[in-house]
């Protein structure tokens, strides 16, 4: 039974890798990538690695593949012009890729073991009195024996926060920010004016607009609004009071 | 050793991702397409070295396989974003993704 | 848990912490200057602690503290200095750098020290992810430049590949010895005769992700044109520190766990190091933009440091690591001239642009003629100590053939050194450039010097490497 299952998901894994490399669309291949991680996530599960399986499906579908469908999206890629395919190597690296393959079954299919291995580290696991679950004794693991590697790779996530940001992240020089102590002491008099208006004239005879000229540019922070009109262009668009 | 790996046995896992890793390695070295699917071939090999460990661990009864996934996991999903990022800044100044593009340099 | 041992480490980690939130408080157009000074403080203190730390083991096996790991990251941190001190100068233009630079060049120092001091496969992987993701960023860091991007684009697809045939060599040999320490990996293949097929392709992976990182033949494609399109300081960088942390690994893994197995792995370093030196040499030869020819430059030297590694002898590997040394220092002093090369305020490498530096500004020429004729290996420079040792630990291994490719390599690298030589001091003068900056003329008059005066510290650095060497072959 468990056989029929491990084939299974083996098969569905390895037909979507061979998808992933050769679909013409990307957004394709990223989904073949993520039923492929639900598929290693269930060989992992087979394997005895439970909490792996579920960071596995967490992180890398939730997460990873995401980011990689989002970038496929943003780049506003011309598809058409990609409906190349695998080129005239490909017969070449097909026969290297079979050898290579043929190598590593060969290891793999008797695969031997040293015979005097050190004790296994379990983290407690299946010995009396310790942790009972395979997610238990990974986080004993990772808080004490393997410390140093867990904050060091605390570190690379730093690295690679601090790497996307500084790479994409574009301050917009026309992002409108305002002067927060400014905008604070404002008093009502200063941005509102009671206005006595006929009946049937409203803002739309006044171009729409009711606010003293110029106001934005009062609290803003100097040139995140773009250049302050000149008078004439501000009592043209902003000025609201009848005359 | 784990009871499932006992059942099945070691070879298939160790096929599977040898499998995972020549379709990578074919991904990277064969497309001529664009860079995404190159970073996702480099997502396929990182997962066949997983698959190993993951294995491994269960046949020798030994966690350190199985945490050196989970630092594994966390390093290939920061790789991923700086290469995405680092894509972003080409397909920025270049307009395409295309790896016959990636060539503006010689000699 | 002796956690006293990693103390270099976390000072220079909480230092890169404390730098970057100094930054991200400052101006933005500002917070350069202080955060690259305060980055080269953070060296000089690691560097004393890396000096003074004592020997042993610390967190479960994971990092290993010996004369090697200190040797190494001596240079390392030295090189992290040199390229911080370039970046200083690279900012005065009108490009500025941003201030995560420094912070990233801490990081991937961090991650090279890890390496250095690595004594089980996971920590190297750790490690050297750290600090080759860091470069990734600093190649593309001057964003709006074509050029840079496509630098960073190139090193992350080609380090990633080899990342992943690391780790997946890291899997196989995990599956053979059922450990990732080295100790027990070294005790196991002594013990058994017999190398089983999975161990030895593991191996062959290894040696191959660590080759593509020291970009040795055949995997040295990134090379030149990453070294041409990253920043100038962080190709600086990247011609340094994390070469030598590369190499780190390669002597420290071939030696200790996989030292019992040095037959078979013997005859596949000897090829990688004939094919690199006379790659390094003859694609040196069009070459017409310096940074390309220094990066074809580093790819002859690591051949030439590999002949040390394939003698498989302590007298190998001691002059590997002052081969290492003399490099760190002939090459900051070149670069702190390519850096120098300015006109207008913007940056030229053509190898044409040095015309005239001789009556120019005689002391950067004469920097950069000392620089190249140590790189040949003339008698009195730095670089003639490192292959002279090589290659006498090459011959008394009796690797004959390797010691006459890394002659002939010699000769013909010889040739386009001196090329370089004859365009400074005897083509008609090209304009000369801009004033270069005190960081920058520090830098390549500093290191130039040390090329020079190289014999004078020679007894204490080979010493050292002694002591380096026996640390190593005590490990397994």
């Amino acid at each position: 039974m468990i056989q029929l299952v491990f084939y299974v998901f083996a098969t569905v894994l390895v037909a979507s890798a061979a998808m992933v490399i050769s679909a013409r669309n990307p957004v394709h291949s990223v989904l073949f990538l993520i039923l492929g991680f639900f598929n290693a996530a269930g060989l992992f599960l087979i394997a005895g690695a439970e909490f792996l399986a579920m960071i596995l499906v967490i992180v890398y579908v939730g997460a990873v593949a995401v980011l990689f469908l989002f970038v496929v999206m943003m780049l506003d890629i011309d598809f058409t012009k990609m409906r190349e395919g695998l080129q005239r190597y490909a017969p070449f690296g097909a026969a290297v890729g079979c050898v290579l393959f043929a190598e590593l079954v060969m290891a793999g299919l008797h695969w031997v073991t040293s015979p005097v291995t050190p004790a296994p580290i379990t983290g407690g696991l299946g010995e009396p009195g310790g942790p009972m679950t395979n997610t238990s004794a990974l986080g004993t693991l990772i808080y004490t024996h393997y410390i140093l590697l867990f904050q060091l790779c605390g570190l690379i996530l730093l690295v690679a926060m601090i790497g996307a940001i500084t790479l994409t992240l574009r301050e917009k020089p026309t992002g409108r920010r305002q002067i927060i102590g400014k905008q604070h002491d404002r008093m009502r008099a200063d941005t509102l004016e009671m206005l006595d208006l006929p009946l049937g004239n409203g803002t739309n005879a006044n171009g729409g607009f009711l606010r003293p000229p110029g106001s934005y540019y009062d609290t803003a922070v100097p040139g995140s609004y773009g250049i302050p009109p000149s008078d004439s262009r501000a009592s043209e668009n902003g000025e609201g009071v009848p005359k | 050793m784990n009871s499932a790996i006992a059942q099945i046995g070691l070879g298939p896992f160790l096929t599977v991702s040898a499998a995972l890793l020549v379709l990578g390695v074919f991904g990277i070295f064969l497309n001529r397409k664009n860079i995404i699917i190159i970073m996702m071939s480099m997502e396929l090999i990182l997962l066949s070295a997983n698959l190993n460990f993951v294995a491994f661990s269960g046949a020798l009864g030994d966690l350190s396989g199985q945490v050196m996934v989970l630092f594994t996991l966390t390093i290939a999903a920061a790789e991923a974003a700086i290469g995405l990022a680092i894509l972003t800044v080409y397909f920025r100044n270049r307009g395409s993704i295309q790896v016959d593009d990636v060539a503006t340099m010689k000699g | 848990m002796n956690w006293i041992l990693g103390l270099p480490e976390l000072v220079l980690a909480v230092s890169a912490l404390v730098i970057l939130a100094a930054g991200v408080l400052q101006k933005k157009d500002e917070a350069f200057l202080p955060c690259a000074m305060l980055s080269i403080a953070a060296f000089v203190v690691t560097g004393f602690l890396v000096v003074r730390a004592p020997d042993g083991i610390a967190y479960n096996g994971m990092l290993v503290v010996d004369a090697f790991s200190r040797f190494i990251k001596v240079l390392a941190l030295i090189g992290g200095v040199a390229a911080i001190a370039l970046s200083i100068g690279y900012s005065d233009g009108r490009r500025q750098l941003p201030f995560e630079m420094p912070v990233l060049v801490l990081f991937s120092t961090l991650g090279a020290m890890v390496m250095a001091s690595s004594s089980n496969l996971m920590t190297l992987f750790v490690g050297l992810e750290l600090s080759s993701l860091s470069i990734y960023i600093l190649c593309a860091i001057e964003r709006d430049r074509l050029g840079a991007a496509e630098a960073g684009l190139k090193y992350f697809i080609l380090g990633s590949l080899a990342s992943g045939l690391l780790l997946y060599g890291m899997s196989l040999v995990y599956g053979y010895a059922g450990t990732m320490d080295y100790a027990p990996i070294a005790a196991e293949i002594n013990g058994t005769g017999v190398v089983p097929l999975g161990l030895m392709i593991g191996t062959v992976f290894i040696i191959v992700g660590l080759a593509f990182k020291l970009s040795a033949v055949p995997f040295h494609m990134w090379t030149p044109d990453v070294y041409q399109g990253a920043p100038t300081p962080v190709t600086a960088y990247m011609a340094g520190a994390p070469k030598f942390a590369a190499f780190a690994l390669i002597l420290r893994v071939m030696s200790g766990p996989f030292g019992a197995m040095s037959p078979r792995w013997q005859m596949l370093i000897e090829v990688i190091a004939a094919l690199s030196m006379l790659f390094g040499s003859f694609a040196a030869i069009p070459q017409h933009n310096i940074k390309r020819l220094m990066a074809y430059s580093s790819i002859g030297h690591m051949g030439y440091a590999m002949m040390g590694l394939a003698a498989a002898s302590p007298a190998g590997t001691t002059g590997t690591l002052v081969y290492l040394a003399a490099y760190l220092v002939m090459n900051a002093g070149t670069f702190g001239v390519i850096a120098a090369m300015r006109r207008r305020g913007h940056e030229v490498t053509g190898i044409s642009d040095l015309a005239g530096l001789g009556r120019n500004n005689p002391g950067l020429a004469l920097v950069l003629a000392i620089c190249m004729f140590s790189m040949i290996g003339v008698p009195p420079m730095a670089g003639f100590f490192g292959k002279f040792m090589v290659f006498a630990a090459a011959w008394n291994a009796g690797l004959y053939p390797l010691v006459a490719v890394g002659a002939v390599s010699a000769v013909v690298g010889a040739f386009y050194y001196l090329r370089v030589v004859k365009v400074i001091y005897f083509d008609p003068a090209a304009a000369p450039f801009d004033k270069t900056a005190p960081s920058v003329s520090f830098v390549s008059v500093a290191m130039g010097l040390a090329t020079v005066l190289f014999l004078i510290g020679l007894g204490p650095i080979s010493t050292a490497a002694q002591a380096a060497a026996q640390a190593l072959i005590g490990q397994g």
